[in-house]
């Protein structure tokens, strides 16, 4: 334990760890002391000087170091002759501060007058009005009148934009630097700055595109004026107006806490529609910060599109049929299929939604397929992260991996907090074809060839040399596998050597420990915990099934699937919220609801049970996955629940060891967080959102519940490795893709781009093409037009293809490249 | 042609003068050096020393900005920096600007027509007792003129216009 001071804050007394600020200290017993540039979370500067208090320290006597009594026999206290900085001074014993003193307030009046000299007070026209730190404090603090003549105001530009996302307002900058030092400082992606000096001070960006960082939009949370706002929420809607409701990001695995800040506006044609994405607290997820995938892509809950009632196939067309037709067709066809039912679901549907639907293909004895490319789920419900890990507490002695994964692409979160990880000393080893964001804070970097993985793996585990040696004997260890370079087999071989190589050494079944999937969609975990599982031919699955009934997944759009060639085409059913490639050749359509508009559970990739709740109202006839796939279910005399999800998850709870005991009222459950936002004040935190609606619950992994756990025998290569005179594509992840959910965010087409490759250097020259250029790329038949892209850290025969970029490329695959 | 192809040992001189894990304090030299040809830091310019020092674009541009000597922008050959801070003042200073913006026909943060002087306003120089007094900034370095007169400094104007034009 580290030693504790006690000290009296405005006659409140607070013991409080050696070192902690006044700041700080006064928060945690309720005393809001004003802040514009402090903030918890980054180092302090004292750069505004709002926090001014008054301190007051015991008078030692010199000869005997024993503190002065008055009379009374309390400790004589002496007052500093000026105000100092509540956010840069240290607390000590007996220390006495007054925040509120005559003093004080003139200090922070002084501050305030001097800050309003030039800030243009358009609170009536600023999005951050009702919510704004220098509006709220100039109310409580600012004197009623400046005392500056009026004209002296600097005028600067007020629509300026850092980049397609974040405006930029100068007149409103109040300098506190919040926004440069988090991108400095948390994310180390240093692209904005602050250019000249004095009055003339401003806020720049020179990164292309302007402000390239993907976590942009944090800065307007904590930006304490409308300085910075989001170009879609700018002039969008008034604080106060806005109702919000707790929800989880369900664009990566991740699991962020967010809340939809919702309104009915006539622009919506009288709608409820989402206005903006904010972070919600969950110190072990995402603290205050979401990225900006997770911000911006909201906009296909309300696009016009949306599927809004059942569709039937009349010939060439699908024609809208009433639920009842819709439904008793789908289990007259389920029916006759019987056996042949084969159900394709995604992680993008809820545990419940999972659950309903694994009942059903069990209940016809039919198969219940996982869409997905990557492997590995059944070793993380043995091995993975044990209940109680936090990323957060990793630390020096502790050591992280991650293999086979772009972090930031993938899950931009767990990149922020394993790089803060390794800053606070954990060893971090990325082990990686080719270079990503996250090497530059790795103590070591392997960079094997494509085929490599698995024996990557085993390397480490003989523990011969200094890599090996220091996860071995890290306090903690966790691993992040991913499936860059893999297919399905491929990942799955990767994650049992993982396995192994964590037990190996110690590290499984405790908090803070095991195997984590970097997998493509937010709740594959919890998918693999129900027991949905990929498979590798799915066109064979297809073909030889009855009838199909494809939930929450696009294999038409993705090149998954293809109706070329089928002679008998099974009966297609697919229950989606947009209308996509697979929904035109299905032969029923039911409308499902998004997940904003119903509740429900997500397990998170470190395993981690989160409820969502209901933002918005159902779309049109729309229905929640779980209640449509119950409604079919019932027409075939199953037993399925459809009263609420909550009745749902009862029963999964006890069906499911893993869930065993876990309710919604328990995921729902809280505890104070450090540090404490978006209470009275937001200018202490910013605006994220406080957890009033849960932080969820870890599972428990096998390893810990202590049952004997059987891993799988490591096997061989994992992914397949380039041969002579062929060029090998390979699948990566970016964040920003083509996917239709995400395209729908008009906001965001710059930041996703033109389809691309990327090669060496030497292997553009050797097709005679260089950087920009754009050429023609064929995979399987099916072929795209891209732009080359060169980078020397690419493997020699590996041509590097985003996914989801509307090439046909899901697993590494023989494709050309030619120039155009 | 790149910062580093253009002047290769100054280059490698000044970054040997900083350890390795501290190249980017080798910042300000490099910045003067690639102001020096062309009297201000060219776009092309900071994105060599960014590539160069590992650093990003916008934080080599914020110390452009920050310290007033970095220029960004194409201004005079010359850069007459009067000072105008209270003990030059008191001997003149005040008035000999104005009368050299008259001569020159231009405001100060101004330039002359032919692109030879742009006119500054700045702080103390440590030469109170020798005021009027400026420096010139040019490519070659900085020079002091101190105890001037308006018809002096017209004289040198004409004297640095005509070397110009002689050396094209
Ligand atoms: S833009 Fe906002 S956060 Fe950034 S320095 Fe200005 S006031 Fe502070
Ligand atoms: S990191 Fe993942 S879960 Fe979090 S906001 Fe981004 S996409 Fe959503
Ligand atoms: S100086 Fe303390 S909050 Fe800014
Ligand atoms: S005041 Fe002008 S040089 Fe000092």
């Amino acid at each position: 334990m580290s030693k504790t001071v006690t000290l009296t804050i405005d006659g409140k007394q607070v013991t409080v760890p050696e070192g902690t600020l006044i700041v700080d200290a006064a928060k945690k017993i309720g005393v809001d002391i004003p802040v514009f540039c402090y903030h918890p979370k980054m180092q302090p500067v004292g750069m505004c000087r709002m926090c001014l208090v008054e301190v007051g320290r015991p008078v030692v006597d010199r000869a005997t170091g024993q503190v002065v009594k008055n009379e009374d026999g309390t400790p004589q206290i002496r007052f500093a002759p000026n105000l100092m900085t509540a956010c840069t001074t240290p607390v000590s014993e007996g220390m006495v501060v007054l925040t509120e003193s005559e003093k004080a307030h003139d200090g922070h009046r002084a501050i305030i007058e001097f800050l309003l000299t030039s800030h243009p007070l358009d609170c009536p026209i600023c999005d951050k009005g009702g919510e704004c730190p220098l509006q709220e404090l100039t109310m409580r603090h600012g004197p009623p009148q400046g005392r500056f003549p009026y004209e002296d105001k600097i005028h600067f530009e007020k629509h300026f934009p850092l980049g397609e996302l974040i405006y930029l307002d100068r007149e409103r900058c109040i300098l506190c630097g919040r926004c440069i030092r988090y991108q400095a400082e948390i994310v180390g992606e240093p692209v904005i700055g602050f250019y000249q000096r004095g009055r003339a001070t401003e806020i720049v960006t020179y990164s292309d595109p302007g402000f390239d960082s993907y976590f942009s939009g944090n800065t307007t949370d904590i930006c304490p004026v409308g300085a910075l706002t989001t170009a879609d929420f700018r002039f969008g809607a008034r604080a106060w107006e806005l109702k919000a409701e707790a929800s989880i990001c369900a664009q990566c695995p991740v699991g962020c806490n967010i809340v939809f800040n919702t309104r009915r506006e006539a622009k919506s044609g009288g709608r409820v529609v989402i206005k903006r994405v904010m972070p919600r607290q969950n110190e072990e997820v995402n603290e205050l910060w979401i990225c900006d995938k997770g911000r911006f892509v909201h906009h296909y809950t309300h696009s016009a599109e949306r599927l809004s009632r059942p569709l039937m196939r009349k010939g060439e067309t699908l024609q809208p049929v009433s639920w009842e037709d819709a439904l008793r067709t789908a289990a007259e066809k389920f029916e006759a299929a019987g056996k042949e039912v084969l159900v394709l679901a995604s992680g993008r549907l809820s545990n419940e939604d999972l659950f309903n639907l694994k009942a059903l293909a069990d209940g016809l004895g039919g198969r219940a397929v996982l869409y997905g490319d990557m492997g590995g789920g059944d070793l993380t419900t043995l091995v993975g992260v044990g209940q109680g890990t936090n990323l957060a507490t990793l630390g020096a002695g502790d050591a992280i991996l991650v293999i086979a994964s772009d972090l930031q692409e993938e899950a931009p979160i767990w990149w922020l907090r394993v790089k803060q990880a390794a800053e606070r000393g954990a060893t971090l080893i990325v082990a990686n074809p080719r270079a990503t964001k996250l090497d530059t804070y790795a103590s070591f970097v392997i960079r094997y060839a494509n085929g490599d993985e698995v024996q990557t793996v085993l390397n480490l585990a003989k523990k011969t040399d200094k890599i090996g040696q220091a996860f071995a004997e890290a306090e903690n260890a966790v691993v992040f596998f991913g499936s860059e370079g893999l297919g399905l087999e491929g990942s799955q071989r990767l994650a049992v050597a993982c396995a192994h190589l964590l037990r190996e050494t110690g590290h499984v079944g405790k908090p803070n420990n095991g195997l984590i999937g970097v997998w493509q969609r937010a709740n594959d975990q919890g998918a693999w915990e129900l027991g949905f599982e990929p498979v590798a031919d799915l066109q064979a699955a297809f073909e030889q099934a009855g009838a199909v009934y494809i939930v929450g997944a696009d294999p038409f759009g993705d090149g998954r699937l293809t109706l070329d060639g089928v002679k008998e085409r099974p009966f297609l059913v697919v229950q989606e919220i947009l209308p996509t490639p697979t929904t035109e050749v299905a032969d029923l359509v039911l409308p499902a609801q998004a997940y904003a508009e119903r509740e429900g559970t997500y397990v998170s990739g470190e395993r981690r049970v989160q409820r969502f709740y209901a933002a918005l109202p159902p779309y049109g006839e729309a229905r929640p996955d779980f209640a449509i796939t119950a409604a079919i279910g019932k027409r075939l005399g199953l037993d399925l629940e459809d009263g609420s999800a909550e009745k749902v998850f009862e029963r999964l709870a006890v069906t499911q060891p893993a869930f065993e005991n876990l309710t919604y009222a328990r995921l729902a459950e809280v505890r104070e967080q450090w540090p404490i936002v978006g209470r009275g004040d937001l200018y202490y935190g910013g605006t994220a959102y406080e957890n009033r609606r849960g932080l969820g619950v870890q599972l428990v992994p096998a390893a810990q519940r202590e049952e004997p756990v059987t891993l799988p025998e490591v096997q061989g290569e994992a992914g397949p490795r380039p041969e002579e005179d062929e060029w090998l594509g390979v699948p990566v992840t970016r964040l920003l893709d083509r996917g239709t959910t995400v395209l729908l965010s008009t906001l965001l087409h710059r930041r996703i781009g033109e389809p691309f490759v990327v090669v060496h250097p030497m292997a553009a020259e050797r097709l005679s093409l260089a950087e920009g250029q754009k050429a023609r790329l064929t995979v399987n038949g099916a072929s795209a037009e891209v732009t080359v892209r060169v980078d020397e850290t690419v493997s020699a025969g590996v041509v590097l293809v985003p996914r989801s970029m509307g090439l046909p490329l899901y697993e590494p695959m023989k494709v050309s490249l030619k120039a155009l | 042609m790149s910062l580093a192809e253009k002047y290769p040992q100054e280059v490698e001189r000044i970054l040997a003068k900083y350890p390795p894990e501290h190249k980017r304090s080798a910042v300000m030299p490099l910045l003067y050096l690639a102001q020096r040809e062309e009297g201000y830091i060219t776009k092309a310019a900071m994105q060599d020393v960014a590539q160069l020092l590992e650093m990003t674009e916008t934080e080599v541009a914020a110390i452009i900005g920050f310290y007033t000597l970095y220029h960004d922008k194409k201004e005079g050959k010359y850069r007459m920096q009067v000072c105008t801070d209270l003990p030059c003042a008191l001997r003149g200073a005040d008035q000999f600007l104005e009368e050299l913006c008259e001569n020159l026909g231009i405001q100060v943060g101004e330039t002359t027509a032919d692109g030879l002087i742009t006119l500054e306003e700045v702080k103390c120089l440590a030469a109170c007792d020798k005021a009027p007094m400026f420096q010139l900034q040019s490519g070659e370095g900085i020079e002091y003129y101190e105890n001037m007169t308006v018809d002096k400094t017209m004289e040198l104007i004409e004297a640095l216009r005509k070397a110009g034009k002689e050396v094209e």
